[in-house]
């Protein structure tokens, strides 16, 4: 993944809109993602997955696959020494030992000379099983007496919202009480709820409900294994952080960390989805039962069925508030059913309950439940865009109820910085207001009521306003930056590169060190070779690994600096960079080129060091960062169907480093939200057993569907981001399905609290109203 | 079961290769041909990401049997353009910063480029069923439509 930047003379740094440098090889087809990897050699895996969402392994027979011409290998769980009954996550849940617990949970594994040699050798693997009672339902999997889903004695897995940095101050329990499969509980209370109901007088109570939803990236999960005879496992991946892929695996398999190296290919998306291991660990075993290159590429079915998506959420929501608009209470219980593994931020949902709005009283209470269903993942600013859902709704429906304007309500109560979120962290800097105050400015917001009036006959017309954000995350990382013999700079990090984020980095060097960004190539590295660094997630490749690559760039510019003051017999304060040059300030023609200086850090008997820039920062201070969302739509309250004309994201990024690859981000973002609010859910029957594995009845969004995505970029400096940056990728998946929401009421009348809103759940709302 | 002969035309050039009775065009031209720039993205026909043009029309090669192909005339995306030498669609995808993750990109590239050889001047409505069938999850589809109304107006469907 490297990139050598070329554009004309006429260039800097940040704040320009430059294409990705890997554009022209991205639209070309010559980018390698895992599954374009053939090594000499090469064997194709595939995994025998359980029918059943819930049963006892009886007994495995591999005997007529293993004798199928073609096939290497045939492993069970009792082909692997490391597998413990009691997996703390799904990626050491590598194969099922004696028990499955969702549909889809692989039992064994083939390595063969070809797919359909390996496919064919599944269906000769005999298995008998002892079916189990499913639970299928969060509801119903609270209860105590629910079948259980973790082995007695499993701990909580927590480290998915430690990975996500993403709230201090808010602990969570693990398993609590009597109900088995409560896996984490958490509650946030402040003031008197009760009291505070009694002196309302306006109390809306409503249940809201996302399902589960599917990242749903274009790459499959894939990846290539291969080990040396010496021991060392080398691991192609298509991941969100190759060293976590790396840690990981070392875990599962039990191996040092040292003798893996994890190479991040093109990530072909990610959000969220790849940040935990799922298949490395399985394919590592099969490369080393075999001694050859496995290669293991899951189909979209298996992604669908076992891959590791949102979870699904569940807020009863009750709120009260004076007739003048003053908040008095907030309570809330959230079930974020997280499948047959724990792994939920729970935090982070209760915090975004009771922390977006000035509630003086709230009771906000968080279970996280365990179903016999593919465990979850982060997906793009996880469980914002679902508590947001609920929250914008009820203020929306508040203001409503009270006669005044919903963006002026909004506005009048939110939280700014200082005030004390539900965790009682002040809120930091952030540009909440200013994004919803610039939406409310669109002409679409302003003629909302023309907009209404225009509804075509038998048509229903409406406008739908959200706010939402995401806290921002942190981890430490590191940068370096040479200066080569030709005077180009040479930036390595070991960040993977799944959002246009490596354009920015060297936009960042090339403004703090003083060149123009066409001398700057930019490589993420494999783990043996780059600074360690965390994922690529939580809006803050940017935010933390900005930082770590200016400071770096500033380190190699005083080092190179310091190379030239001795040249020049000047001072380091009179000197400055100019057109490749170190001059002194006011003598233009008084200068030493960067290639001279960079030439003698490499030369044969030369007493200058080599100019290495280096940083390793981490961090303590999150930047927040908010997005708003306008919806013009059409209903048709026959049949349901929505017709999105227009669509507007305002979001706040601090410092638009490069405004091009961001409104690519916000864009993109927003078209998830919208799929979320308009048309995705995975469906399961009562067994537990996904209805829809198909990208036909999985339904996405599709350039037919949306209108073109109108953008506002809003710049409200991050006091500690690279020269004021904040995060971008999350916030704007987090608004639309309230605005949605917001947007059909406008219109029809009815409020919809199941997501998706689809035509049906439309059309039966206005029929059950009318 | 014995492979078998695929001959056929791919990127302007005779090609003669051995192919499993079950491979899929798509397997064909990425496993068996080195052509790996057309995508699997679900393998039932649904994405998009592995389309190429089969006798100049769209098509997702996912859905066709390798031997299907006998006698006919693929492109590929590595027959569309070369870096230095780009289609006015890949040209007009760089410039608006079209890629992302960039999975989906040659299979929208090829969707679009065949839209415009059919129909050199088409509306935005057009464009935006013209590349239905390709589902992307990172761009939105905004600056996917800017770019092919840019290619249609720099005269890309006019090319063979």
């Amino acid at each position: 993944m490297s990139t050598v930047m070329k554009t004309t003379r006429d260039v800097k740094g940040i704040g320009l809109s430059i294409p990705r440098p890997d554009a022209p090889d991205k639209v070309t087809g010559q980018v390698q993602y895992v599954a374009d990897l053939n090594p000499k050699g090469l064997l194709h895996a595939k995994l025998l997955r359980s029918p059943h969402a819930h049963a006892k392994i009886v007994r495995i027979d591999v005997s007529r696959a293993r004798a199928l011409p073609g096939v290497r290998a045939v492993l069970t769980a009792a082909d692997i020494p490391q597998l413990k009954k009691k997996a703390p996550t799904r990626a050491h849940a590598v194969l099922a030992i004696d028990r499955v617990v969702f549909a889809g949970q692989p039992i064994a594994a083939v390595a063969a000379d070809e797919v359909a040699i390996a496919e064919e050798a599944l269906d000769l693997i005999d298995v008998q099983y002892e079916v189990l009672p499913v639970a299928a339902d969060p509801l119903e999997s609270m209860k105590p007496g629910a079948p259980p889903v973790a082995e007695l004695g499993t701990e909580a897995d927590t480290s998915e919202a430690l990975a996500h940095g993403s709230v201090a101050g808010v602990t969570t329990e693990a398993k609590p009480a009597k109900a088995v499969n409560i896996s984490q509980q958490a509650r946030l209370q402040r003031g008197d709820v009760a009291k505070a109901f009694a002196e309302s007088d306006v109390v809306i109570e409503n249940t809201y409900r996302v399902p589960m939803v599917h990242q749903g990236y274009m790459e499959p999960h894939a990846v290539l294994a291969q080990w040396e005879s010496s021991g060392n496992l080398t691991l192609w991946a298509s991941t969100q952080g190759s060293f976590n892929t790396r840690s990981e695996v070392a875990d599962v398999l039990e191996l040092p960390e040292n003798r893996i190296k994890v190479i991040p290919m093109e990530c072909g998306g990610g959000f969220g989805g790849k940040i935990r291991a799922l298949c490395e660990p399985i394919t590592a075993v099969l490369a080393r039962a075999t001694n050859r290159p496995v290669r293991y590429v899951m189909t979209r079915r298996e992604e669908l069925e076992a891959g590791m998506p949102a979870p699904q959420v569940i807020i009863k929501m009750k709120t009260g508030v004076k007739r003048d608009g003053t908040l008095m209470a907030l309570e809330a219980e959230a079930i974020l059913e997280s499948g047959a593994f724990s792994g939920a931020v729970l935090a982070v949902a209760g915090v975004f309950l009771a922390s977006l709005y000035l509630w003086p009283n709230f009771d906000v209470k968080g279970f996280e439940v365990l179903t016999h269903k593919p465990s979850i993942a982060a997906y793009r600013a996880p469980v914002a865009p679902q508590t947001i859902f609920a929250i914008d709704s009820q203020m929306e429906q508040i203001a409503r109820k009270l006669g005044v304007d919903s963006v002026e309500y909004r506005l009048r109560y939110l939280q700014r910085e200082g005030d004390k979120m539900a965790n009682n962290q002040p809120w930091l800097s952030n540009g909440g207001a200013e994004v919803l105050a610039r939406l409310a400015e669109h002409p679409h917001w302003k003629k909302r009521a023309e907009w209404k009036a225009s509804s075509p006959k038998g048509k229903l017309r409406g406008t739908g306003i959200s706010l939402g954000g995401w806290l921002g995350g942190l981890q430490p990382t590191g940068a370096t930056v040479r200066l080569n013999p030709d005077g180009s700079l040479q930036v390595l990090t070991g960040q993977v590169d799944i959002a246009g984020t490596n354009i920015a980095l060297a936009q960042i060097a090339a403004t703090a060190y003083g060149v123009d960004i066409d001398k700057v190539k930019i490589t993420t590295g494999d783990t043996d070779v780059a600074p360690m660094t965390g994922l690529s997630a939580g809006s803050k490749t940017t935010y933390t690994v900005g930082v770590a690559v200016m400071q770096a760039a500033e380190n190699a510019r005083n080092q190179t600096l310091e190379i030239a003051a001795k040249e020049l017999e000047a001072s380091v304060h009179d000197l400055e960079i100019e057109d490749g040059k170190v001059v002194v300030r006011g003598v233009p023609d008084k200068g030493v080129t960067l290639a001279s200086i960079g030439k003698k850090g490499n030369l044969y008997m030369s007493k200058v060091e080599p100019v290495l820039g280096t940083s390793h920062p981490a961090f303590s201070v999150q930047a927040p960062a908010f997005c708003a969302q306008l919806a013009r739509i059409e209903v048709d309250p026959d049949t349901g169907e929505v017709t999105l004309h227009d669509f507007v994201v305002a979001q706040d990024v601090g410092k638009a480093i490069n405004p091009l690859q961001i409104e690519g981000q916000m864009q993109g973002g927003a078209v998830q939200s919208l799929g979320m609010a308009l048309t995705e859910a995975l469906l399961y029957d009562d067994k537990a057993k996904l209805t829809n594995p198909s990208l036909l009845d999985y339904r996405k969004l599709t350039s037919a569907d949306l209108p073109k995505i109108e953008t506002i970029i809003v710049e409200k400096p991050a006091p500690h981001g690279p020269f004021g940056a904040r995060g971008v990728g999350e916030p704007p998946i987090v608004p639309a399905p309230a605005a949605i929401a917001n947007a059909i009421e406008d219109a029809t009348g009815v409020r919809l609290t199941h997501l998706p809103l689809s035509p049906e759940r439309i059309a039966l709302a206005i029929a059950a109203k009318s | 079961m014995p492979k078998q002969v695929l001959s056929c035309t791919v990127n302007d050039e005779a090609a003669e290769v051995l192919v499993q009775p079950w491979d899929t065009l798509l397997d064909a031209l990425r496993e068996r041909m080195g052509l790996t720039g057309p995508k699997e993205g679900c393998g039932t026909g649904d994405c998009g990401a592995c389309t190429i043009h089969f006798d100049g029309k769209p098509v997702a090669s996912c859905l066709l049997l390798a031997m299907q192909a006998r006698g006919h005339v693929v492109r590929t995306i590595e027959g569309l353009g070369k870096p230095g030498a780009l289609h006015p669609v890949q040209e007009a995808f760089v410039k608006h910063g079209v890629p992302q993750c960039g999975f989906c990109i040659p299979g929208v590239v090829m969707a679009a480029a065949a839209l415009l050889n059919e129909n050199p001047h088409p509306t935005e409505e057009e464009i935006r069923y013209g590349i239905a069938g390709n589902l992307c999850r990172c761009t939105g589809y905004t600056k996917m439509l800017a770019a092919i109304t840019e290619a249609a107006g720099a005269g890309a469907g006019r090319r063979s």
